[in-house]
Protein backbone atom coordinates (compact mmCIF):
# COMPACT_ATOMS: atom_id res chain seq x y z
CA UNK A 1 0.00 0.00 0.00
CA UNK A 2 1.22 3.75 -0.50
CA UNK A 3 1.48 6.48 2.11
CA UNK A 4 -1.66 8.14 0.50
CA UNK A 5 -3.67 5.06 1.33
CA UNK A 6 -2.71 4.64 4.57
CA UNK A 7 -3.71 8.60 4.77
CA UNK A 8 -6.49 7.92 3.34
CA UNK A 9 -7.61 4.89 5.40
CA UNK A 10 -6.95 6.87 8.93
CA UNK A 11 -8.61 9.53 7.81
CA UNK A 12 -12.00 7.22 7.10
CA UNK A 13 -11.26 5.60 10.99
CA UNK A 14 -10.76 9.05 12.07
CA UNK A 15 -13.87 10.34 11.40
CA UNK A 16 -15.67 7.48 12.39
CA UNK A 17 -13.43 7.63 15.85
CA UNK A 18 -14.56 11.22 15.99
CA UNK A 19 -17.94 11.12 15.27
CA UNK A 20 -18.67 8.29 18.09
CA UNK A 21 -16.68 10.30 20.23
CA UNK A 22 -18.60 13.30 19.71
CA UNK A 23 -22.17 11.17 19.84
CA UNK A 24 -21.02 9.87 23.47
CA UNK A 25 -20.41 13.49 24.65
CA UNK A 26 -17.02 11.92 26.36
CA UNK A 27 -15.06 14.19 25.06
CA UNK A 28 -16.62 17.09 27.22
CA UNK A 29 -14.47 18.80 29.35
CA UNK A 30 -17.35 18.28 31.59
CA UNK A 31 -17.38 14.76 31.40
CA UNK A 32 -13.85 14.38 31.53
CA UNK A 33 -13.23 16.17 34.55
CA UNK A 34 -16.12 15.09 35.74
CA UNK A 35 -15.23 11.28 35.40
CA UNK A 36 -11.93 12.59 37.18
CA UNK A 37 -14.08 14.30 40.15
CA UNK A 38 -16.27 11.33 40.28
CA UNK A 39 -19.30 12.87 39.31
CA UNK A 40 -19.82 11.12 36.27
CA UNK A 41 -18.59 7.79 34.69
CA UNK A 42 -19.34 8.27 31.04
CA UNK A 43 -15.84 8.18 30.05
CA UNK A 44 -15.35 5.14 32.34
CA UNK A 45 -18.45 3.75 30.64
CA UNK A 46 -17.46 4.46 26.58
CA UNK A 47 -13.44 3.83 27.67
CA UNK A 48 -14.41 -0.03 29.36
CA UNK A 49 -17.00 -1.04 26.68
CA UNK A 50 -14.75 0.08 23.75
CA UNK A 51 -11.87 -1.92 25.64
CA UNK A 52 -14.61 -4.97 26.14
CA UNK A 53 -15.17 -4.87 22.33
CA UNK A 54 -11.47 -4.64 21.42
CA UNK A 55 -11.13 -7.69 23.11
CA UNK A 56 -13.42 -9.58 21.97
CA UNK A 57 -12.55 -9.11 18.46
CA UNK A 58 -8.56 -9.01 19.24
CA UNK A 59 -9.35 -12.50 21.27
CA UNK A 60 -11.40 -13.94 17.13
CA UNK A 61 -8.60 -11.83 14.64
CA UNK A 62 -5.82 -13.47 17.24
CA UNK A 63 -7.01 -17.11 17.94
CA UNK A 64 -8.14 -17.26 14.41
CA UNK A 65 -4.18 -16.45 13.65
CA UNK A 66 -5.27 -13.14 11.48
CA UNK A 67 -3.22 -10.52 13.23
CA UNK A 68 0.03 -10.30 15.52
CA UNK A 69 -0.25 -8.26 18.97
CA UNK A 70 1.72 -5.05 19.66
CA UNK A 71 1.82 -4.97 23.44
CA UNK A 72 4.36 -1.74 24.40
CA UNK A 73 7.53 -2.67 26.39
CA UNK A 74 6.96 -3.31 30.13
CA UNK A 75 9.09 -0.06 31.77
CA UNK A 76 7.65 0.38 35.04
CA UNK A 77 9.04 3.61 36.11
CA UNK A 78 8.13 5.66 32.72
CA UNK A 79 4.73 3.79 32.67
CA UNK A 80 4.14 5.15 36.42
CA UNK A 81 5.53 8.32 36.29
CA UNK A 82 4.54 8.86 32.37
CA UNK A 83 1.31 7.64 33.45
CA UNK A 84 0.81 9.98 36.23
CA UNK A 85 1.69 13.27 34.39
CA UNK A 86 -0.22 12.05 31.54
CA UNK A 87 -3.40 11.69 33.91
CA UNK A 88 -2.62 15.31 35.41
CA UNK A 89 -2.07 16.68 31.94
CA UNK A 90 -6.09 15.17 31.36
CA UNK A 91 -7.43 16.68 33.89
CA UNK A 92 -6.25 20.16 33.41
CA UNK A 93 -6.96 19.78 29.68
CA UNK A 94 -10.47 18.37 30.12
CA UNK A 95 -9.25 16.37 27.25
CA UNK A 96 -6.92 12.99 25.88
CA UNK A 97 -4.54 13.32 23.15
CA UNK A 98 -7.25 11.99 20.53
CA UNK A 99 -10.93 13.55 22.47
CA UNK A 100 -8.60 17.15 22.32
CA UNK A 101 -9.29 16.97 18.24
CA UNK A 102 -13.11 16.29 18.61
CA UNK A 103 -13.11 19.45 20.90
CA UNK A 104 -11.24 21.12 17.94
CA UNK A 105 -14.10 20.07 15.42
CA UNK A 106 -16.78 21.01 17.38
CA UNK A 107 -15.30 24.62 18.42
CA UNK A 108 -13.91 24.57 21.36
CA UNK A 109 -11.37 27.58 21.16
CA UNK A 110 -9.44 26.78 23.93
CA UNK A 111 -8.76 23.39 22.59
CA UNK A 112 -6.53 24.93 20.12
CA UNK A 113 -4.63 26.20 22.66
CA UNK A 114 -4.36 22.27 24.29
CA UNK A 115 -3.58 21.31 21.26
CA UNK A 116 -0.80 23.83 20.75
CA UNK A 117 0.66 22.60 24.34
CA UNK A 118 0.07 19.14 23.63
CA UNK A 119 2.60 19.50 20.11
CA UNK A 120 5.33 21.93 22.13
CA UNK A 121 5.15 18.52 24.88
CA UNK A 122 5.92 15.86 22.41
CA UNK A 123 8.72 18.68 21.21
CA UNK A 124 10.05 19.23 24.65
CA UNK A 125 10.01 15.24 24.84
CA UNK A 126 11.67 14.64 21.56
CA UNK A 127 14.65 16.64 23.01
CA UNK A 128 14.19 15.07 26.61
CA UNK A 129 13.95 11.39 25.49
CA UNK A 130 18.16 10.94 24.93
CA UNK A 131 18.76 12.40 28.08
CA UNK A 132 15.27 9.99 29.82
CA UNK A 133 16.37 6.68 28.00
CA UNK A 134 19.49 5.39 30.57
CA UNK A 135 17.65 6.08 33.15
CA UNK A 136 13.55 5.40 32.47
CA UNK A 137 13.86 3.76 29.18
CA UNK A 138 15.70 0.93 29.48
CA UNK A 139 15.80 -2.55 30.72
CA UNK A 140 12.39 -4.26 31.79
CA UNK A 141 10.40 -7.31 31.22
CA UNK A 142 9.97 -6.38 27.58
CA UNK A 143 6.61 -6.97 25.37
CA UNK A 144 4.89 -9.22 28.11
CA UNK A 145 1.11 -9.63 28.92
CA UNK A 146 -1.33 -11.25 31.66
CA UNK A 147 -1.93 -13.95 29.26
CA UNK A 148 2.34 -14.71 28.87
CA UNK A 149 2.40 -14.04 33.12
CA UNK A 150 -0.63 -17.21 33.42
CA UNK A 151 0.92 -18.89 30.83
CA UNK A 152 -2.95 -19.48 28.85
CA UNK A 153 -3.77 -18.41 25.78
CA UNK A 154 -4.51 -14.78 25.13
CA UNK A 155 -7.88 -15.59 23.27
CA UNK A 156 -9.58 -17.17 26.79
CA UNK A 157 -8.17 -14.06 28.85
CA UNK A 158 -9.26 -11.78 26.48
CA UNK A 159 -12.71 -13.46 26.44
CA UNK A 160 -12.63 -13.78 30.16
CA UNK A 161 -11.73 -9.40 30.46
CA UNK A 162 -14.49 -8.55 28.50
CA UNK A 163 -17.02 -11.05 30.31
CA UNK A 164 -15.91 -8.84 33.34
CA UNK A 165 -16.27 -5.80 31.90
CA UNK A 166 -19.72 -6.26 30.76
CA UNK A 167 -20.52 -7.33 34.24
CA UNK A 168 -18.83 -4.23 35.84
CA UNK A 169 -20.61 -1.91 33.11
CA UNK A 170 -24.03 -3.47 33.70
CA UNK A 171 -23.47 -2.46 37.86
CA UNK A 172 -22.36 0.75 36.45
CA UNK A 173 -25.52 1.57 33.79
CA UNK A 174 -28.11 0.11 37.03
CA UNK A 175 -26.28 2.56 39.56
CA UNK A 176 -25.96 5.53 37.20
CA UNK A 177 -27.52 5.08 34.36
CA UNK A 178 -26.26 7.10 31.50
CA UNK A 179 -29.49 9.26 30.50
CA UNK A 180 -29.30 11.15 33.97
CA UNK A 181 -25.48 11.48 33.32
CA UNK A 182 -25.37 13.64 29.82
CA UNK A 183 -27.26 16.57 31.12
CA UNK A 184 -29.39 18.75 29.36
CA UNK A 185 -27.33 20.76 27.54
CA UNK A 186 -25.34 17.38 26.55
CA UNK A 187 -21.77 18.42 28.66
CA UNK A 188 -22.15 16.45 31.44
CA UNK A 189 -22.81 19.19 33.53
CA UNK A 190 -25.87 19.15 36.22
CA UNK A 191 -27.85 22.35 36.46
CA UNK A 192 -26.98 24.50 39.02
CA UNK B 1 -30.82 -0.32 16.71
CA UNK B 2 -34.20 0.98 16.68
CA UNK B 3 -34.46 5.17 17.45
CA UNK B 4 -30.68 5.75 17.15
CA UNK B 5 -30.01 8.09 14.62
CA UNK B 6 -26.83 10.08 13.23
CA UNK B 7 -29.10 13.41 14.38
CA UNK B 8 -29.01 12.54 17.92
CA UNK B 9 -27.35 14.68 20.44
CA UNK B 10 -26.20 12.30 22.43
CA UNK B 11 -25.69 8.08 21.58
CA UNK B 12 -25.39 5.60 24.72
CA UNK B 13 -21.87 5.37 25.58
CA UNK B 14 -22.20 1.77 24.94
CA UNK B 15 -22.87 1.85 21.42
CA UNK B 16 -20.52 4.68 20.90
CA UNK B 17 -18.26 2.62 22.76
CA UNK B 18 -18.71 -0.39 20.14
CA UNK B 19 -17.93 1.26 17.60
CA UNK B 20 -14.88 2.48 18.67
CA UNK B 21 -13.87 -0.78 19.48
CA UNK B 22 -14.82 -2.05 16.35
CA UNK B 23 -12.13 0.30 14.83
CA UNK B 24 -9.47 -2.15 16.26
CA UNK B 25 -10.49 -4.56 13.39
CA UNK B 26 -8.98 -1.89 10.44
CA UNK B 27 -6.18 -0.90 13.03
CA UNK B 28 -5.31 -4.51 12.92
CA UNK B 29 -5.94 -6.01 9.29
CA UNK B 30 -5.11 -2.94 6.95
CA UNK B 31 -2.42 -1.37 8.84
CA UNK B 32 -0.96 -3.81 11.27
CA UNK B 33 -1.10 -1.55 14.37
CA UNK B 34 -3.36 -0.33 17.31
CA UNK B 35 -5.72 2.65 17.82
CA UNK B 36 -3.66 5.17 19.17
CA UNK B 37 -3.26 8.99 19.10
CA UNK B 38 -0.23 10.07 21.30
CA UNK B 39 2.86 9.46 18.41
CA UNK B 40 1.08 11.80 15.98
CA UNK B 41 2.31 14.95 18.05
CA UNK B 42 6.12 13.63 17.76
CA UNK B 43 5.35 13.16 13.69
CA UNK B 44 3.47 16.85 13.92
CA UNK B 45 5.64 18.42 16.39
CA UNK B 46 8.99 17.12 15.28
CA UNK B 47 8.65 18.33 11.12
CA UNK B 48 7.17 21.90 12.63
CA UNK B 49 10.44 22.19 14.83
CA UNK B 50 12.77 20.93 12.34
CA UNK B 51 11.94 23.92 10.34
CA UNK B 52 13.64 25.86 13.21
CA UNK B 53 15.91 23.33 14.03
CA UNK B 54 16.72 20.79 11.69
CA UNK B 55 19.16 19.41 14.05
CA UNK B 56 15.78 17.43 15.93
CA UNK B 57 15.65 15.29 12.90
CA UNK B 58 19.06 13.68 14.05
CA UNK B 59 17.42 12.51 17.51
CA UNK B 60 16.62 8.61 16.81
CA UNK B 61 13.31 9.26 18.72
CA UNK B 62 12.05 12.11 16.33
CA UNK B 63 13.53 10.45 12.61
CA UNK B 64 11.42 7.63 14.01
CA UNK B 65 8.05 9.43 13.83
CA UNK B 66 9.09 11.87 11.07
CA UNK B 67 9.97 8.68 8.78
CA UNK B 68 7.37 8.56 6.13
CA UNK B 69 6.08 5.68 7.44
CA UNK B 70 2.51 4.04 6.90
CA UNK B 71 1.83 4.28 10.54
CA UNK B 72 3.54 7.34 11.24
CA UNK B 73 0.80 9.01 8.69
CA UNK B 74 -2.04 6.86 9.39
CA UNK B 75 -2.15 8.17 12.72
CA UNK B 76 -2.27 11.72 11.81
CA UNK B 77 -4.96 11.44 9.20
CA UNK B 78 -6.33 9.23 11.93
CA UNK B 79 -6.37 12.16 14.56
CA UNK B 80 -7.30 14.85 11.93
CA UNK B 81 -10.42 12.89 11.30
CA UNK B 82 -11.13 12.87 14.41
CA UNK B 83 -12.16 16.79 14.22
CA UNK B 84 -13.80 16.15 10.93
CA UNK B 85 -16.00 13.25 12.71
CA UNK B 86 -16.95 15.57 15.43
CA UNK B 87 -17.32 18.27 13.32
CA UNK B 88 -19.95 16.31 11.08
CA UNK B 89 -21.66 14.69 14.21
CA UNK B 90 -22.19 18.64 16.03
CA UNK B 91 -23.06 19.73 12.75
CA UNK B 92 -25.95 17.15 12.31
CA UNK B 93 -27.20 17.20 15.59
CA UNK B 94 -27.39 20.81 16.08
CA UNK B 95 -25.70 20.49 19.77
CA UNK B 96 -23.57 23.69 18.86
CA UNK B 97 -20.99 24.46 21.59
CA UNK B 98 -19.83 28.04 23.37
CA UNK B 99 -16.62 29.02 22.53
CA UNK B 100 -15.46 27.83 26.16
CA UNK B 101 -17.00 25.33 27.93
CA UNK B 102 -19.17 26.47 30.98
CA UNK B 103 -17.44 23.28 33.00
CA UNK B 104 -13.53 25.87 33.06
CA UNK B 105 -16.04 28.70 34.60
CA UNK B 106 -16.64 25.99 37.50
CA UNK B 107 -13.89 23.99 37.34
CA UNK B 108 -11.02 26.94 37.92
CA UNK B 109 -13.58 29.44 39.35
CA UNK B 110 -12.54 31.78 37.01
CA UNK B 111 -14.80 33.16 33.57
CA UNK B 112 -11.37 34.10 32.04
CA UNK B 113 -10.27 32.81 28.91
CA UNK B 114 -7.06 33.78 29.55
CA UNK B 115 -6.92 32.14 32.68
CA UNK B 116 -8.44 29.10 30.40
CA UNK B 117 -5.65 29.35 27.73
CA UNK B 118 -3.22 29.19 30.17
CA UNK B 119 -4.41 26.03 32.11
CA UNK B 120 -5.57 24.32 28.68
CA UNK B 121 -1.33 24.95 27.40
CA UNK B 122 -0.05 23.58 30.47
CA UNK B 123 -2.40 20.77 30.36
CA UNK B 124 -1.73 20.23 26.86
CA UNK B 125 2.04 20.18 27.15
CA UNK B 126 2.27 17.52 30.29
CA UNK B 127 -0.55 15.61 28.89
CA UNK B 128 2.13 14.62 25.73
CA UNK B 129 4.77 14.59 27.66
CA UNK B 130 3.32 12.08 30.21
CA UNK B 131 1.96 10.18 26.87
CA UNK B 132 5.44 10.01 25.46
CA UNK B 133 6.83 9.05 28.62
CA UNK B 134 4.42 6.27 29.03
CA UNK B 135 4.63 5.50 25.30
CA UNK B 136 0.88 5.86 24.75
CA UNK B 137 -2.08 7.77 25.96
CA UNK B 138 -5.98 7.04 26.59
CA UNK B 139 -5.83 5.01 22.92
CA UNK B 140 -2.64 3.28 22.31
CA UNK B 141 -2.24 2.20 26.53
CA UNK B 142 -5.93 2.36 27.31
CA UNK B 143 -7.76 1.33 24.32
CA UNK B 144 -5.64 -1.07 22.94
CA UNK B 145 -2.96 -2.01 25.45
CA UNK B 146 -5.68 -3.26 27.99
CA UNK B 147 -7.56 -4.86 25.18
CA UNK B 148 -4.14 -6.87 24.39
CA UNK B 149 -3.73 -7.47 28.40
CA UNK B 150 -0.48 -5.62 28.09
CA UNK B 151 1.17 -5.46 31.43
CA UNK B 152 2.87 -1.93 30.51
CA UNK B 153 -0.80 -0.57 29.51
CA UNK B 154 -2.21 -1.50 33.07
CA UNK B 155 0.28 -0.36 34.58
CA UNK B 156 0.19 2.91 33.03
CA UNK B 157 -3.43 3.57 32.54
CA UNK B 158 -3.87 2.80 36.30
CA UNK B 159 -0.89 5.41 36.87
CA UNK B 160 -3.01 7.80 34.41
CA UNK B 161 -6.61 7.43 36.84
CA UNK B 162 -4.65 8.39 39.65
CA UNK B 163 -2.62 11.18 38.25
CA UNK B 164 -6.20 12.27 36.54
CA UNK B 165 -8.10 11.65 39.77
CA UNK B 166 -5.46 13.73 42.05
CA UNK B 167 -5.01 16.47 40.22
CA UNK B 168 -9.30 16.84 39.29
CA UNK B 169 -9.58 16.82 42.93
CA UNK B 170 -7.69 20.21 42.81
CA UNK B 171 -9.87 21.78 40.85
CA UNK B 172 -13.24 23.23 41.79
CA UNK B 173 -16.54 20.98 41.31
CA UNK B 174 -17.78 20.75 37.76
Amino acid sequence: MSLAHYILIGLTMGVVFGFALEKSRVFEPGIIVGQMQLRTFIMLKVFLTAVATGAVVLALMHGFGLVKLAPKPTLYGADIIGGLVLGAGIALAGACPGTVMAQVGVGYRDALVTLLGGIGGAIAYGYAEPILKPMLLTGGPGRITFADLAGVPYWMLALGLAAILVAILYGLETWRPWRGEVGRDVDGLADR
Amino acid sequence: MAGVSLQDRAWSPYLAGIVIGLLQVPAFLLVETALGASSSYVTVGGLLASLVDPAIGRIDYVARHLAATGKNWWQVALVAGIAIGAFASMRLSGARRHAISPAWGRALASRSSGVRYAVAFIGGFIMLFGARLADGCTSGHGLSGVAQLAVSSTVAVAAMFAGGIATALLLRRV
